[in-house]
């Protein structure tokens, strides 16, 4: 699993002609995880969200820094953990100083 | 595996059409003005272009929609409904948000026409008569053709902070003045016009004159001085002969871009150009718009150039092109605007016509203006027609005079070649 943190576009304020630039890079990138069968799902995040701790407290949240919001996450099927972070070079998100956190999902089987 | 299901989004977002986003936030923008008033031009600007960023953000992950500009609007219409909605809670002032939602669902669909009326209309609110030209060109930069301030700085080649200011500027004279959102008509559109095609031709001018670090931004700028323009010439109030006399003018000069630089930078003049490289397509619409131009009694000097370019793109080659006809033009236009500088490049046409002996003489006569002396131009003329009629040491000192005035290097590149062509010959 792919977590995608930071590198938000907005806060480098981008011009509408690099905002569709950049949404091309992202594009071409998941599309060739999606031709080579790599890609399993993935879904971006809205930035505001709701942090419930326990003894049921909500706030707003999670209200971190920017480099730290999670964007998105992808769910991709790689070889190894190796053939995985090497997948995930090509992720635009470097562009603006953004961050892919590379997690195997655990298995049932032992 | 999956994979088969999700649809290859790569192709959906690499088919937008070049500057889709740029265009659509001056798109979405006018539309939204035009449903919330000017006033609100700050939570329009905001929520348009938060709309894009969430376009960036999930259509990658998802698929482009049928209808892109469609989901913008819808987008930005909710949010800044939204915004008015949360203010006039804080205000306790009642917004009709009720009201302005059942409109939204009304207009679903909204059309390319109604879309194109509603730039204008904001186009014609950017150049109000009230503001200098550079804070009408800055507005139409930043709303109408979506630039950012760093984008607009780099192909006005000024400061940054400079252009923040302006804009900040002339967007609260916007919204102070309650500018009305309309096309004119009658007999007001006229000098109306006048500022708006006096915006367009500057801001062609300035993509189009070489600079110093050539760069592709500037090109953007002629693209969209015709974008606007073609607003106009679509429209049926709007659509007037000096109108399509601009649109032929930017049609003939952007048809030569693509060579007016050789491949190391260097300015190539036209005799130098290569002119199978020029683009006929642009050329045959300008002939379209220079017809469409004739109707009418009034000459503009839209006309004039436009004619002058005409001849120059449609001759067979360089030594064809009818000179005669273009030094009448010159004339005509010495006559409407005696301009100096107009006086020295009719100079150039004089020689082509009468040689360079006579045009020599003419220029002794221009040279004692003051406004002329300091100006490059001037002295890479003398030292052209000089060259011509056989002074090869005076045409030197001319060049030499020239290669130190000019300000721009690409400018500066091509006197330094015509001096050194000339010591070589």
């Amino acid at each position: 699993m792919y977590i995608f943190r930071g590198g938000d576009a907005r806060e480098v304020n981008q011009s509408p002609e690099q905002m569709q630039a950049h949404m091309q890079k992202w594009g071409v990138w998941m599309g060739a995880l999606g031709e080579s069968g790599n890609f399993i799902a993935g879904e971006p995040l809205q930035a505001a969200g709701h942090v419930v701790s326990t003894g049921g407290v909500v706030t707003d949240g999670p209200f971190a820094e920017g480099a730290e919001i999670v964007g998105g996450y992808l769910i991709v099927e790689a070889t190894d953990a190796a053939n995985a972070t090497e997948l995930s070079m090509g992720c635009p998100i470097f562009e603006y100083g953004g961050t892919v956190e590379v997690r195997e999902v655990q298995q049932m089987n032992m | 595996m999956e994979s088969s299901v999700q649809p290859s989004a790569h192709q959906q977002t690499e088919a937008l059409v070049e500057h889709f986003f740029r265009h659509e936030f001056g798109k979405v923008i006018a539309h939204l003005t035009r449903t919330f008033g000017t006033s609100n031009i700050e939570i329009i600007e905001d929520a348009v272009q938060d709309a894009l960023y969430k376009a960036m953000q999930v259509w990658p992950y998802k698929e482009v929609p049928d209808n892109p500009s469609g989901w913008i609007i819808r987008v930005a219409k909710n949010k800044v409904i939204d915004v008015l909605r949360h203010n006039s809670n804080q205000q306790k002032v009642t917004v009709d948000t009720v009201a302005l939602e059942a409109d939204t669902d009304n207009h679903e669909v909204t059309l390319d026409s109604e879309l194109k009326d509603d730039q204008l209309r904001l186009f014609f609110a950017c150049c109000q008569p009230d503001l200098t030209v550079e804070s009408q060109i800055i507005l139409t930069l930043k709303l109408l053709c979506g630039f950012s301030r760093t984008e607009i700085s780099r192909a006005l080649l000024k400061n940054e902070d400079a252009i923040a200011k302006a804009f900040t500027r002339a967007r609260s004279k916007m919204k102070e003045s309650a500018v009305a959102l309309e096309v004119p008509q009658g007999p007001g559109l006229q000098s109306r016009l006048e500022v708006v095609l006096k915006v367009l031709y500057l801001l062609f001018n300035e993509g189009y004159k070489a600079a110093q670090g050539e760069d592709l931004i500037r090109e953007d700028l002629c693209e969209e001085a015709m974008r606007l323009c073609e607003l106009l010439t679509d429209h049926p109030h709007c659509s007037l002969p000096e109108v399509h006399a601009l649109m032929a003018l930017m049609c003939f000069q952007s048809s030569r871009f693509a060579t007016r630089l050789a491949a190391d930078g260097a300015l190539l003049t036209l005799d130098q150009q290569d002119r199978t490289a020029w683009n006929q397509e642009l050329i045959q619409l300008g002939n379209v718009h220079m017809a469409r131009s004739i109707s009418g009694v009034r000459i503009t000097e839209y006309h004039i150039q436009a004619r002058i370019a005409y001849h120059y793109s449609n001759a067979i080659s360089y030594e064809k092109t009818n000179w005669e006809q273009i030094l009448q033009l010159y004339d005509l236009m010495l006559r409407s605007t005696p301009s100096p500088v107009a006086r020295l490049n009719r100079l150039v046409v004089y020689s082509k016509v009468h040689g360079a002996t006579a045009a020599l003489q003419a220029f002794h006569e221009l040279k004692s203006d003051k406004k002329l002396s300091n100006y490059h131009l001037t002295h890479a003329i003398e030292g052209e027609l000089l060259k011509d009629s056989g002074n090869t040491a005076a045409a030197g000192k001319a060049f030499d005079q020239a290669i130190a005035l000019a300000q721009n290097a690409t400018e500066k590149a091509f006197l330094v070649k015509k001096r050194e062509a000339l010591t070589n010959s």
